[in-house]
């Protein structure tokens, strides 16, 4: 029979580390969790959240969900031509974008560019990455004026941004005695470009351009319904003139065409990591 | 003598696919263009315009910070949107993930239909969730954060029931041979292993639903976006102009901390591989 010794036997001393050990991270854990409480609380107050206007809101919701069924399939062939503009603009602001970030990376990575445009190229990324989509063609909208332009240019420059960034970063993780091996067969600037970096981003490039295709149709759905046309615009008409079932195909159809995307350019990047696809 | 050479690798061969690649992507370009009806002409608009815009953009309002005290209520209202949806979207992510995981899941069927409603949820875009839910629960932050909630429902639901079945086999099997319950190989064998990953997840998931909060709150969904989308809407650019350097400020300021916090309180960092 043990009993509770004062004294601790010196096999009984690491258990007792260990329990104290235990203890004090279920501290750290127990005030973790209240910070997090009293954040959640004050998030909550903050953004009105009611049980009551929840509950209410399912009472509310649902015979409006009820409302979408069944879609108006009669009106499929009809949205078809917008679905075409929605995936038009994001391929288009895609393949810009990709294109042009290339040319901003390269002015951005420290190990290839002098230090002031490296500075300047960072902050036009930097700021292109925190001004949100919506709000590039909210202001586009004043220049273009409505329609696919505004839109694709706001996708082309954020996507500029995210994926400028990631080849940046790409590029300076290049080994450095890689380009000396070919800066020193005498090749020029644009040379070790060409044979040393590129071959190397390439497929992050691809990869990245991906899954920015993917981000850019989700976000063009977003931009058609503020101006820029498509699917999102028929998808807002139609909720603002309660036209619940032409809403619900045009939902159908934005979510068949997110899945394709989501699916084909899984696959793609699936197959260029792999180095399947590109060598 | 000969060498071989794979007939891919041969200099003119390569030139030539480069060739063919660059005039294949000009031709799609151009297809792509010719279907939105975009001409090249159409990019070159009158500097008047932009003239113009600039002319009302500049300078921009910055009186707007000291004597419009809702506008940093606004910025908050955004910031606490997407904190609340990060923390309820990524425990109902954590909980489903369990039931979306091969090793953990109560039942192969049960696995499929989570999975189905996780695709789903993924799927439908924002704008239709927002434009219910103004309906069921009225303008304000709270459909913005209702939205986000189930956006990232979808997101990170995927993203940890891929982790939970990387977990190591063997600290599973080990725990279960103790003759521990379900939940206890969960608690003991899964939760440990997963937790980094979800931490370093949602600091990632809270940057992306910082800016999917602004378009929400030009829906209505309060916030930030609601206040720039009303000032646009009046034409004020000068107040548009003084939103978007704050928007921009919180956007990056945000993603340097949580870049920061993600390197530094975690220990195994773990980079997000989509």
């Amino acid at each position: 029979m043990a009993s509770p010794s004062m004294t601790p036997f010196r096999q009984e001393l690491p258990f007792l580390e260990w329990k104290r050990g235990i203890a004090g991270q279920r501290l750290k854990q127990a005030a973790i969790a209240g910070v997090l409480l009293v954040l959640v609380a004050l998030t909550a107050w903050r953004c009105e959240v009611h049980m009551k206007t929840f509950v209410l809101g399912i009472d509310k919701g649902l015979p409006l969900v009820g409302m979408f069924f069944p879609p108006e399939w009669s009106g499929m062939v009809g949205m078809l031509q917008p679905l075409g503009v929605t995936t038009v603009m994001a391929m288009a602001a895609t393949i810009l974008g990709m294109c042009l970030s290339l040319p901003c990376a390269l002015a951005a990575s420290s190990n290839l560019a002098p230090p002031p445009l490296r500075l300047m190229m960072r902050a036009f990324i930097a700021l292109e990455r925190g001004l949100p989509e919506i709000v590039q063609m909210l202001l586009l909208i004043a220049i273009f004026g409505l329609g696919p332009i505004p839109g694709l240019v706001a996708l082309s420059f954020s996507s500029i941004g995210m994926l400028a960034k990631l080849l940046a970063d790409a590029i300076e993780e290049i080994e450095p005695h890689m380009l000396e091996a070919v800066a020193g067969t005498g090749a020029t600037r644009s040379q070790v470009i060409r044979y040393a970096v590129i071959p190397q981003i390439l497929p992050a490039l691809f990869a990245n351009g991906l899954f920015r295709f993917e981000f850019n149709v989700r976000a063009g759905v977003i931009l058609g319904a503020v101006g820029a046309g498509g699917i999102g615009y028929i998808m807002s008409t139609a909720m603002n003139s309660m036209d619940y079932q032409r809403a619900c195909m045009a939902t159908l159809l934005t979510l068949a065409l997110v899945f394709i995307t989501e699916r084909v350019s899984d696959f793609f990047r699936g197959r260029i990591l792999a180095g399947g696809l590109l060598r | 003598m000969s060498i071989d050479v794979p007939a891919g690798a041969l200099p003119s061969r390569k030139f030539g696919l480069t060739v063919v690649y660059l005039l294949s992507t000009v031709a799609a370009m151009s297809l792509l263009f010719w279907y939105l009806g975009v001409s090249p002409s159409s990019f070159w608009v009158d500097s008047r315009f932009i003239v113009d815009l600039f002319q009302q953009m500049f300078p921009p309002n910055f009186a707007l910070f000291w004597t419009k005290s809702s506008l940093f209520i606004s910025l908050i209202e955004t910031l606490s949107m997407a904190f609340l949806a990060t923390i309820c979207g990524g425990l109902i992510a954590l909980f489903l993930a369990f039931f979306a995981a091969t090793n953990t899941t109560p039942h192969p069927l049960i696995r499929l239909a989570v999975r189905t409603l996780l695709v789903m949820n993924r799927s439908v875009p924002h704008l239709i969730i927002i434009l219910v839910l103004l309906i069921a629960v009225g303008i304000g932050p709270f459909a913005g954060a209702l939205t986000l909630i189930f956006a990232s429902v979808g997101m990170y639901g995927k993203f940890f029931a891929d982790s939970i079945e990387q977990a190591d086999k063997g600290t599973l099997e080990s725990v279960q041979s103790l003759g521990s319950t379900r939940l206890q190989t969960i608690r003991y064998a899964v939760l440990p292993q997963v937790m980094p990953s979800f931490v370093a997840n949602l600091f990632y998931a809270f940057d992306h639903n910082l800016r999917a909060a602004i378009p929400l709150g030009v829906f209505g969904g309060g916030g930030i976006g609601f206040e720039l989308a009303f000032a646009h809407g009046l034409l004020h650019y000068k107040d548009v102009m003084a939103y978007t350097i704050l928007i921009v400020l919180m956007i990056t300021g945000m993603e340097r901390i949580s870049d920061w916090a993600r390197r530094s309180i975690i220990t195994q960092p773990q980079l997000i591989t989509k």
